[in-house]
């Protein structure tokens, strides 16, 4: 029996996070940060992190102490951002157990708060990012100016220093060719979208990143209520073209994407990119109920056959032919217990 | 009418390319529309006149912000020694003093990148909304102050429309919250029914 909760509007929204970047007024930021100091940095932040209500739930983890693997995994579980890796010799991360909450430490600023949950959750997402800024707030000061903010390394952060964002299953409206009037329309809301695998205009898996551009002059529950907004009237057009098309030819439909699920079941050799369409087939045909497969059971399988989590999971150094190999055996293996037909 | 590729589905769109100098003109459906757009990457006919428009600004823009850098790139951080000339190369501030450092350029920037000044969110600590545009207020009405005793009437009179302004928008933002009541979601700990992602 699988058993698992469904989040608020997740045969749209993937997931919802919050990232709020912090700097010590007393140390050098990110440019001038020497070892010394990036040590403070993870001293001071991991003490007072521990000491909260719920502190004893983090794992302190620093990047020059994982395997290759072990860091790519983080990523691919958006527990940590790509860009912490480019400081792996003094940056590390504080997991919490549910791996909901994360506080990254010497990114481009000394502490990033990170909130993430499945569907569309900012408000809490925000609320849980928001409780660790306040209790580190009250113990050590934060770099901070009255007109300006939270001063961040990165003037692009200044102010709130707060970075909200979903990620957001869109294959009836990319394969409508609707994916350029939601861009224009989401800019004049000073929100951007892009596509969060592949590069330039291919969105891998029809999968987006939607999330605030300035940080300052607008209040953070403002930001999150333009974000939800924003989102819901995404979320309400992407079903609408679903349905559209399960009007226009349902059988046409059915045929197309569970053609995907037939090659999941039998691929002897499955690559990252074409893993990719064929899960976003999958979690399309399984939010329409043509497939009886649980949304949030995919989407962490879609994370653990990521090349590092694989990696990860097979304990040694894979080469990409055995990445293919144990990617289909995995599918094979986990999506037999998890879709009934 | 049908579409002119696929010929499948009813065209939707009307697609003009220009190859070579040749006109190229179609009738499409958005699937095939789609895939058409996809082959010709970053560019959005549908708003050609936007995207010129946009390249233009950024024109007359980059040729501004040359000429204002160039002032500036002597200005020094006291504290880490970061000079703007090398905060223009790297994109990242030093440590938190470079920001009064290189104050007149940095307000220029900030207000390029989020057509903003004045930070409307919270304070460390967690306090809430207002509170550091009140505290903001506080001090350009102690800077005004100083300014009508040093008979300085022309700054005066600027600081004060920048108090008027910032004292409409803390009206407007109070007024708001009484409308529509922060939802304050019930502060739980995380171990409260977290699902794991």
């Amino acid at each position: 029996m699988y058993e698992y909760v469904l989040a608020p509007d997740q045969d749209v929204v993937i997931s919802s996070r919050v990232r709020l970047s912090r700097n010590y007024e007393d140390l050098p930021f990110s440019p001038k940060l020497t070892r010394e100091y990036a040590e403070e940095v993870i001293e001071r932040t991991a003490d007072a992190v521990f000491k909260t209500a719920n502190g004893a739930a983090f794992t302190l983890l620093r990047m020059e102490e994982l395997e290759e693997d072990a860091r790519s995994r983080l990523v691919e579980h958006h527990l940590i951002s790509y860009d912490l890796l480019k400081y792996v010799n003094r940056s590390a991360a504080m997991v919490s157990s549910a791996g909901t909450v994360t506080v990254m430490l010497n990114e481009e600023d000394h502490v990033r708060f990170q909130g993430l949950l499945p569907g569309l959750q900012l408000e809490r997402s925000a609320e849980m990012a928001l409780k660790l800024d306040e209790a580190l707030g009250q113990r050590y000061p934060f770099a901070f100016d009255h007109q300006w903010g939270f001063l961040t390394a990165c003037p692009a952060n200044t102010g709130t220093g707060m970075r909200a964002s979903v990620i957001l299953h869109l294959p009836a409206l990319s394969t409508g060719g609707q994916m350029g009037a939601v861009m224009q329309t989401v800019a004049k809301l000073g929100l951007t979208i892009r596509g969060l695998y592949g590069e330039g205009s291919e969105a891998q898996g029809h999968l987006y990143q939607l999330s605030n551009q300035a940080t300052l002059g607008r209040s953070e529950e403002d930001v999150i209520r333009a974000l939800s907004a924003a989102t819901s009237q995404i979320v309400e057009h992407e079903r609408g073209m679903r349905e559209a098309a399960e009007k226009k030819d349902m059988l046409q439909l059915q045929d197309r994407l569970m053609r995907s699920w037939g090659e999941l079941m039998y691929a002897r050799l499955m690559s990252a990119k074409e893993f990719m369409n064929r899960y976003s087939d999958i979690r399309y045909a399984a939010a329409m109920g043509y497939l009886h497969a649980p949304l949030p059971g995919l989407d962490t399988l879609m994370m653990d056959v990521q090349p590092g989590s694989l990696g990860v999971r097979a304990g040694k150094l894979i080469s990409p032919r055995e990445g293919e190999i144990l990617r289909a055996k995995i599918l094979r293996e986990e999506l037999q217990d998890l879709v009934a037909e | 009418m049908m579409c002119e590729d696929c010929g499948i589905r009813p065209a939707k769109f009307h697609l003009m390319t220009i190859i070579n100098g040749d006109r190229v003109e179609r009738n499409l459906c958005p699937t095939c529309m789609a895939r058409h757009q996809k082959q010709i990457p970053g560019i959005d006919f549908s708003n050609l006149a936007g995207i010129l428009n946009s390249i233009l600004e950024n024109k007359s823009d980059a040729r501004e912000q040359v000429r204002s850098d160039a002032e500036y790139e002597g200005l020094v951080c006291e504290q880490c020694g970061m000079t703007y000339a090398e905060f223009q190369k790297c994109g990242m501030l030093g440590c938190a003093a470079c920001y009064q450092a290189f104050k007149t350029p940095m307000s220029a920037l900030l207000q390029r990148v989020h057509g903003n000044t004045q930070h409307a969110g919270r304070v460390p600590g967690g306090a809430h909304n207002g509170t550091s545009i009140r505290m903001n207020i506080d001090r350009l009405r102690q800077k005004l102050q100083k300014a009508i005793d040093d008979e300085e009437y022309e700054q005066a009179a600027k600081l004060r429309d920048t108090i008027r302004a910032l004292t409409a928008q803390l009206e407007r933002r109070e007024s708001d919250i009484k409308v529509r009541p922060q939802e304050r979601i019930a502060s739980e700990d995380e171990r409260g029914g977290e699902a794991d992602v």
